[in-house]
């Protein structure tokens, strides 16, 4: 149960000016393969990274809540992963191979026993704090318990869903002491979660900054966020307004022999947020004084900035491609006539016009229409599929003659909500798209579109679900699992709080599928599993996959090692160097 | 105008009540060339905004026809050709993302506009009026009473009220109606506090002692005696008003409460331009120019109706200086 909003945030963030820069892909068959980026294959400076220099990064968003307790991350996040290593965490390669779980404190990803119900981790050798005192697994257990405090709110429902004991567990300042004891600490190296059901995917979930370790003497509660004490190459010298400005320096006590993920080739990293994200992307455009060693880790080119790169070639080499694990579409409410109808659910897939949605998301270079629930990674367990032919443009005449048999020859009236946020996912220019599409089908389309809390809240109450609405889900590690498990699973469907399944769908087989696939720990095995599994939920359509989004985002002249990966879709900032 | 007027003395020379007044301002206002621009103006957009219909499908366009063919989707949308996509068929080039014939949304977007804005005045100036010959005419306490209501008014913002509003009123109910309530309820203050003071000082005036005296009552003497004389200054405090509505309208639309998509309006489009006026200049010049030109134009227009208006032009008249006592 991913908690989509925070997903949304994170995401939505850079979706808000959906700024990616075109780069090579921008420039598209008229450039070739292009630009200066192409030229190393990457984006950024040219020359071997070297130690030293300031990095600049630009936000939008401020690192609230900077305590690994009360972190909403995938992978550990990217600022976030400076301070706090945990046990396993992604590999911080480009592409594909990015997608990786990797070991971090521990020695390898994890040891399950034969069902996946029990996994055990051994801490390497010379692990530190940033005052030098040794790195426990009992402060990874503790760590972890604080998580479970109300007043550390936050974080992943996993662990609590997961861990044995885990529901009813309060959190550390309110157990006398006692722990909790599904996990275990046998000794200062060895550390052993016992869950309740088996879960394959166990290393993608200890790579959350839940898994850090944190020293019980230094814990000061709410308070802990001001001053983390750092495990990673950085430590905080300043956090000013809640994580608005953050300064990281070296960590002395950090060594680059235990850790093989964190390059950290800057002296010192300087975080400001709290900017606007036309003047971020005007500020690492233009490149000038420190910004030329700047970077953003929340701020995607948008559309508008996007077509005033155009033939730049220097401003195109300096823009990152990246693709995160994120789907757009159309949700239905199979209890609202007439969605209820199968042929109208296809009638709709069949008359939606891609070309029109994936303009009215920021263009080709923004967006890559869909036709699979699943992006279009391997990682994912991606299983290529289309049930519901709908061309590059639609086919209304197709759609007219299920519509026909459905019993609605005069085409029909339905209402389509979405939001009236400018994220271009649910607002009103996907909306008005799908609009003029289904029209040319004889299908009426009423926009409603409400304010984005509202209309969050709207689409989360399974009481009230409206039956025809613009969904986007993001997962929280790059799994078929984590996609499909939260939408499709149907006890997921929680009728008092935030309910993802839309359609409430809850049949057996897909459950029992669900987990079959779980017990897997070998995950190649698993995203083929994941892979059919979609295939065979699209065939009822309960959804119609819209788009998968690109990430483009600028750096500053003077960045280098500019490593992108399948995971986040963004650059990773333990990578980057400025000298 | 605040209430510290209301014991002022009637304003000398103020143009007097009936039909021959009205000629008399048609009169100065028609010899400013900047006004008569300004009339010209707008009669020329409200002409094109009533024909509309007939001018899409003259050239052929609807204004809510995409066609993916005229953006270049690879980078970000931005449409192909030149001034943003001018061709024979879109005399005004396109939108981009959509293609959408910018000429022919500019056209239905000045509907939209131009309707909330008028009708959003109308509104404004018959609560305003009727608010403001209340609290003159009522009691003290009711009067006291009034007054602060109308404080009251002037104080709330209506953009946080307007977006609170369009988030609970039903989505089936117009929008359009819906903004010209919504502008038309919240900004009368004003209006209400001139005619007020106005008609607390024609009160003490004597050809409505000499109806008071004659047996009429409160009700007959403000419709027959007060409202004639209210009319000039109600007429330009309205003529100023109208831009003001159209700028209302614009900001709702950009913050996304205004009409719903895809019915264009100025300030929706402009909305929709704001990120792209660095890629795409024509496509955000264009609905800012026109709400620029059209607030221009009410505004030139609304001062020369105020500055025909003036009692002390009025006096000047009178006195005569040669070549103006001839008019």
């Amino acid at each position: 149960m991913p908690s989509q909003s925070h997903i949304s945030r994170r995401v939505a963030a850079a979706a808000v000016s959906l700024v990616l820069a075109g780069g090579a892909a921008a420039c598209g068959p008229k450039d070739g393969a292009d630009g200066a980026g192409a030229a190393g294959g990457k984006p950024g400076a040219a020359g071997a990274p070297q130690k030293g220099g300031t990095l600049t990064v630009l936000n939008s968003e401020p690192q609230n809540d900077f305590d690994p307790a009360r972190l909403y991350t995938s992978g550990g996040g990217n600022v976030p992963s400076l301070v706090f290593r945990t046990l396993t965490t992604r590999n911080r390669e480009e592409g594909a191979a990015g997608t990786k779980v990797v070991p971090d404190l521990a020695t390898d990803t994890g040891r399950p026993n034969a069902d996946a119900t029990e996994w055990t981790y051994t801490l390497k050798d010379g692990l530190k704090y940033e005052d030098g005192s040794p790195i426990t697994t009992a402060d990874i257990k503790y760590g972890i318990e604080r998580s479970f405090a109300a007043e550390l709110s936050g974080g992943a429902p996993y662990l609590r869903d997961w861990l044995v004991g885990g529901e009813s567990y309060e959190g550390p300042y309110k157990d006398g002491g006692k722990g909790l004891d599904s996990i275990l600490v046998p000794d200062p190296k060895t550390i052993v979660f016992k869950l309740r059901k088996p879960e394959g995917e166990f290393p993608f979930v200890a790579t959350q900054t839940q898994f850090a370790p944190v020293p019980k003497a230094k814990d000061t509660g709410a308070k802990y966020e001001e001053h983390p004490v750092s495990s990673g190459p950085y430590k905080v010298v300043k956090n000013e307004n809640d994580g608005e400005h953050l300064t990281l320096e070296r960590n002395e006590h950090w060594d680059e022999k235990t850790d093989e993920e964190r390059k950290a080739y800057p002296d010192k990293i300087d975080v400001r947020s709290g900017l606007d994200s036309a003047v971020i992307n005007q500020r690492l455009t233009t490149s000038a004084g420190p910004d030329s060693a700047a970077i953003t880790t929340d701020t995607n080119l948008g559309p508008a900035e996007l077509a005033q790169i155009g033939d730049n070639k220097e401003l195109a080499g300096r823009v990152g491609t990246g693709h995160f694990g994120y789907v757009n579409y159309i949700a239905f409410n199979p209890k609202v006539a007439p969605f209820d109808n199968p042929k109208v659910r296809q009638a709709v897939s069949h008359a939606i016009n891609r070309t029109s949605v994936v303009n009215a998301a920021g263009g080709s270079a923004l967006a890559e229409p869909a036709t699979t629930f699943l992006p279009e990674r391997e990682a994912f367990g991606f299983t290529p599929y289309d049930h519901f032919p709908a061309g590059r443009t639609g086919d209304p005449a197709k759609a007219k003659e299920l519509l026909k048999e459905a019993g609605f020859p005069d085409g029909l009236t339905v209402t389509l909500t979405h939001s009236t946020a400018q994220n271009r996912q649910t607002s009103p220019e996907v909306a008005t798209a799908v609009q003029q599409a289904l029209a040319a089908a004889g299908i009426t389309v009423k926009l409603e579109g409400l304010e984005n809390n509202a209309f969050n809240e709207r689409r989360w109450d399974a009481k009230n679900t409206p039956g025809f609405f613009l969904s986007r889900w993001g997962a929280d590690w790059p799994s078929g699992g984590p996609f499909l498990a939260p939408i499709f699973d149907g006890r997921q469907i929680v009728t008092g709080g935030s309910n993802y399944n839309h359609a409430q769908l809850d049949d057996p087989a897909v459950n029992a599928e669900i987990d079959e696939i779980a017990k897997l720990t070998d995950l190649a095995a698993a995203g083929k599993r994941w892979g059919a599994l979609d295939k065979k939920i699209g065939e009822q359509a309960l959804t119609v996959p819209l788009f998968h989004p690109v990430y483009k985002r600028l750096v500053g002249k003077d960045v280098k090692n500019v490593v992108i990966s399948d995971w986040t879709g963004v650059l990773d900032i333990s990578q980057v160097a400025v000298k | 105008m605040s209430i510290a007027l209301e014991r002022s003395a009637p304003a000398p020379g103020a143009v007097p009540p009936g039909a021959g007044a009205g000629r008399q301002v048609w009169r100065r206002v028609r010899r400013r060339p900047s006004a008569l621009a300004a009339a010209a103006v707008l009669a020329l957009l409200v002409l094109l905004a009533l024909a509309a219909p007939l001018l899409s499908h003259l050239t052929g366009q609807d204004p809510g026809a995409y066609h993916d063919d005229l953006v270049d989707s690879a980078r970000g949308g931005v449409p192909l050709g030149s001034f943003g996509g001018i061709s024979a068929d879109h005399w005004l080039g396109v939108e981009p993302g959509t293609g959408r014939d910018l000429f022919t949304r500019l056209l239905y977007g000045a509907r939209i506009s131009l309707l909330v804005a008028l009708g959003a005045v109308a509104v404004q100036t018959a609560v305003g009026v009727g608010v403001g010959l209340a609290a003159a005419l009522g009691g003290r306490f009711a009067g006291r009473l009034i007054g602060l209501a109308t404080d009251v008014m002037i104080a709330l913002p209506m953009l946080v009220i307007g977006i609170a509003l369009t988030a609970v009123v039903p989505p089936d109910f117009p929008r359009p109606l819906l903004l010209i309530l919504l502008i038309g309820l919240f900004d009368w203050g004003g209006t209400a506090r001139m005619v007020r003071a106005q008609t607390l000082a024609l009160r003490g005036l004597d050809f409505v002692d000499a109806a008071r005296l004659s047996g009429n009552g409160t009700l007959r003497i403000a419709c027959r005696e007060l409202l004639p004389s209210l009319a000039a200054p109600v007429i330009t405090i309205a003529a100023i008003k109208v831009p003001t509505a159209m700028v209302a309208e614009a900001s709702l639309s950009f913050l996304g409460v205004g009409v719903k998509p895809p019915t264009p309006s100025w300030g929706q489009m402009l909305s929709s331009a704001q990120t792209w006026f660095r890629a795409d200049p024509a496509y955000v010049l264009l609905p800012a120019g026109l709400l620029f030109v059209t607030v221009l134009a009410f505004t030139v227009l609304g001062d020369a109706v105020r500055t025909a208006l003036d009692p002390r032009e009025g006096s000047r008249l009178r006195v005569g200086t040669g070549k103006e006592s001839k008019a």
